[in-house]
């Protein structure tokens, strides 16, 4: 029997018993899209997570700790296998004051090495990355901090510096917190990039991103006006950026043994995945057991389609039917109501998934009362096609199976008995 | 064409552990030959549907030999049975056994279906077929909008769709008025003459007998052959 002769028989048989088939197809329905619905909000769950720890943050980075950290350990670190970039970012300790065209304001210095930064994706707004040492990035929000000088002592609302940024050139000076004046000496910079917005809304960056090569004139300004060698004008920070991903365990472990500490996203990133992989693999596990439930719908379907047709089955037999192509026609029924009942479930699925994702962050932020749950970037539900294919796979494989004993008793309806009953 | 020797068969009756065998077939031989219509008659119970069932392939003999030209049936499985069934054999049943849910169209080409046969191929033998036993009018018909003389028609035309060479015929008039069982019968003359077909009839109506060129009679699970029906 040709293949489309076998669809045609199917479709014909499905077409007697519209109503019972619906609702088995409606029971499968529901098994599948219940766990595609409940794995999804462990792939949601552990996205959101992802996302959170991500943020800002990259995959490959490694933070190095050493209470003797020095460029010439720097340099080491540079020369390891399997490591891109290394970042030594140092921040002054100081007081601080910039001045832009009338406008004050306090920010940060860090000082880095532009070349690392640029090997380990820092990333700008606009503009370019500096090329000497008096040019400078300066942060996202670096213009929110800057205040216009008659307005400082106001009660009225601050006036904050508006303009563009890129190419402008501002007054750093440095002091003491302990003292009213800072020092005389003003270093004059020029902004030539403004850095990219960080990932994290309540996060702001106000920093000056300094070249390396103006720590010699800080350090002079600092020694001229500062006795004491106990105190430290810059305290730093390194960033190892590894080549990929899967040599962020190699580099950050051989680091460990050399008596660094080490933490790296990928690190937390692993536990995380390994949880959520067990704890999708649960969520799977119960929504198998709908389908399982939904299945048993299928065999009773199945079952008296068997029993009702026992003389159309002789009938065919006798005529030349093979058992093969008896168990053939069932088993396709039983998928067929399997893939169906999966089709269905999937486009449901990603609906319930949207109306989630849309509803239920309003929901959650009016019953905690916090808006701020509101504006946090969480998702609830997410389908992968991975999660379809899992989902699609048990259904028609649990739709086949409860379909395979049925036809199998349908093979083995007796000729003569089923020729014998009544019309 | 067909050989039978030494078959036997006995069904077990009764209940589970107190099961008795009960012969059937006590050990028949015969042969027919090809282009022959051959009926087998006999009371209710005399084993000549059994004798039928194992002919075509329905039941497995307890012993005995049945070859189909070169073919040693008996020996064949199921599977083999099937295909061998839809390649040579074509059944005309007492009670037409048609499909319910398929038109008379239909029903005529499920046979070609089982073997596969392409659409327009079977569209084609279809209407030839149709046209054969006069019921072009009502191919779209279902078997409950068609008389029983109609089914029956329906039904040879099933029987011989895949031109097989030999057809078994099981009480083939039992449900039809005189009129058209003498329709019936004159259509299977007429096929057999123009097709060459070997009709094995069973029946218990000696009219119908009569139509045969040769009669075994069926008494107790034995065969005896009761000489030569119509004139050929």
């Amino acid at each position: 029997m040709q293949v489309n002769d076998q669809i045609d028989f199917v479709r014909q048989h499905i077409k007697k018993n519209k109503l019972r088939v619906f609702m088995t197809i409606l029971a499968a329905t529901m098994g599948t899209a219940f766990l595609i619905v409940l794995a999804s909000v462990g792939f949601g769950i552990h996205d959101t997570l992802r996302n959170e720890i991500l943020d800002n943050r990259l995959i490959n980075q490694i933070e190095v700790y050493s209470s003797e950290m020095d460029l010439a350990k720097v340099e080491k670190l540079k020369k390891r296998e399997h490591v891109k970039a290394v970042v030594f970012r140092q921040s002054v300790s100081i007081n601080q004051q910039s001045e832009l065209d009338g406008f004050i304001g306090s920010h940060n210095m860090t000082v880095t090495e532009f070349q690392e930064e640029a090997k380990a994706g820092f990333a700008l707004q606009e503009g370019r990355l500096p090329e000497n040492e008096y040019e400078v990035v300066v942060g996202n929000d670096f213009a929110e901090n800057l205040i216009e000088l008659n307005t400082v002592d106001r009660e009225a609302e601050p006036s904050t510096y508006k303009g563009s940024l890129i190419g402008k050139q501002f007054t750093y000076k440095m002091g003491l917190y302990e003292e009213k004046e800072l020092f005389p000496e003003k270093i004059t910079l020029t902004i030539v990039g403004v850095a990219k917005e960080p990932a994290k809304d309540w996060i702001m960056d106000f920093n000056i991103y300094a070249d390396a090569a103006i720590m010699p004139d800080l350090t002079r300004i600092f020694t001229s006006h500062v006795d004491d060698e106990n105190s430290e004008l810059f305290y730093g920070n390194v960033n190892v950026y590894a080549e990929n991903l899967e040599n962020v365990t190699a580099v950050s472990k051989a680091l460990k043994d050399e008596g660094y500490s080490v933490y790296s996203i990928a690190d937390q990133l692993e536990q995380l995945d390994v949880f959520f992989l067990a704890f999708k693999a649960g969520l799977v596990f119960v929504g198998t057991i709908a389908i399982l439930i939904a299945s048993i719908g299928i065999f009773n379907t199945m079952t008296m389609a068997v029993t009702e047709r026992t003389r159309e089955i002789g009938v065919m037999k006798a005529i030349g039917a093979s058992p093969k192509l008896i168990q053939r026609l069932f088993l396709m029924e039983s998928a067929w109501i399997g893939i169906l009942g999966t089709i269905i479930a999937v486009i449901i699925s990603y609906g319930v998934s949207f109306i989630a994702n849309m509803v239920l962050p309003i929901i959650v932020s009016a019953a905690l009362g916090e808006e701020e749950i509101a504006s946090m970037d969480i998702t609830f539900s997410i389908i992968p096609w991975q999660l379809v294919i899992i989902a699609s796979a048990i259904s028609i494989t649990v739709a086949m199976i409860s379909g395979w004993r049925p036809a199998r008793k349908a093979t083995k309806i007796d000729v003569i008995q089923a020729l014998r009953q009544e019309l | 064409m067909i050989q039978v020797q030494e078959l036997t068969h006995s069904f077990k009756i009764g209940k589970k552990g107190k099961e008795r065998q009960v012969p059937v077939l006590k050990g028949l031989s015969f042969a027919i030959k090809e282009g022959e219509i051959v009926s087998i008659v006999g009371r209710s119970g005399s084993g000549k549907s059994t004798l039928l069932h194992i002919l075509a392939g329905f039941l497995k003999p307890d012993a005995g030999i049945i070859q189909i030209g070169d073919v040693r049936t008996s020996a064949f499985s199921e599977a083999e049975s099937a295909k061998f069934r839809l390649d040579h054999f074509g059944f005309i049943f007492q009670n037409f056994q048609l499909m319910p849910g398929l038109t008379a169209f239909e029903n005529v080409e499920l046979p070609l279906k089982l073997a596969g046969v392409a659409k327009k191929i079977r569209r084609e033998k279809v209407q030839q077929l149709l046209q054969l036993v006069g019921l072009t009018e009502v191919q779209d018909h279902y078997p409950n909008e068609l008389s029983g003389g109609q089914q029956q028609r329906v039904s040879i035309a099933r029987a011989l769709i895949t031109d097989p060479p030999i057809i078994f015929a099981d009480e083939p008039t039992g449900s039809l008025d005189s009129e058209t069982e003498q329709d019936i019968l004159l259509l299977i003359q007429s096929l057999n003459k123009t097709r060459g077909i070997t009709f094995i009839i069973i029946t218990h109506d000696d009219t119908v007998a009569e139509t045969a060129d040769r009669v075994y009679k069926m008494h107790d699970g034995e065969l005896t052959e009761g000489g030569v029906g119509h004139a050929s």
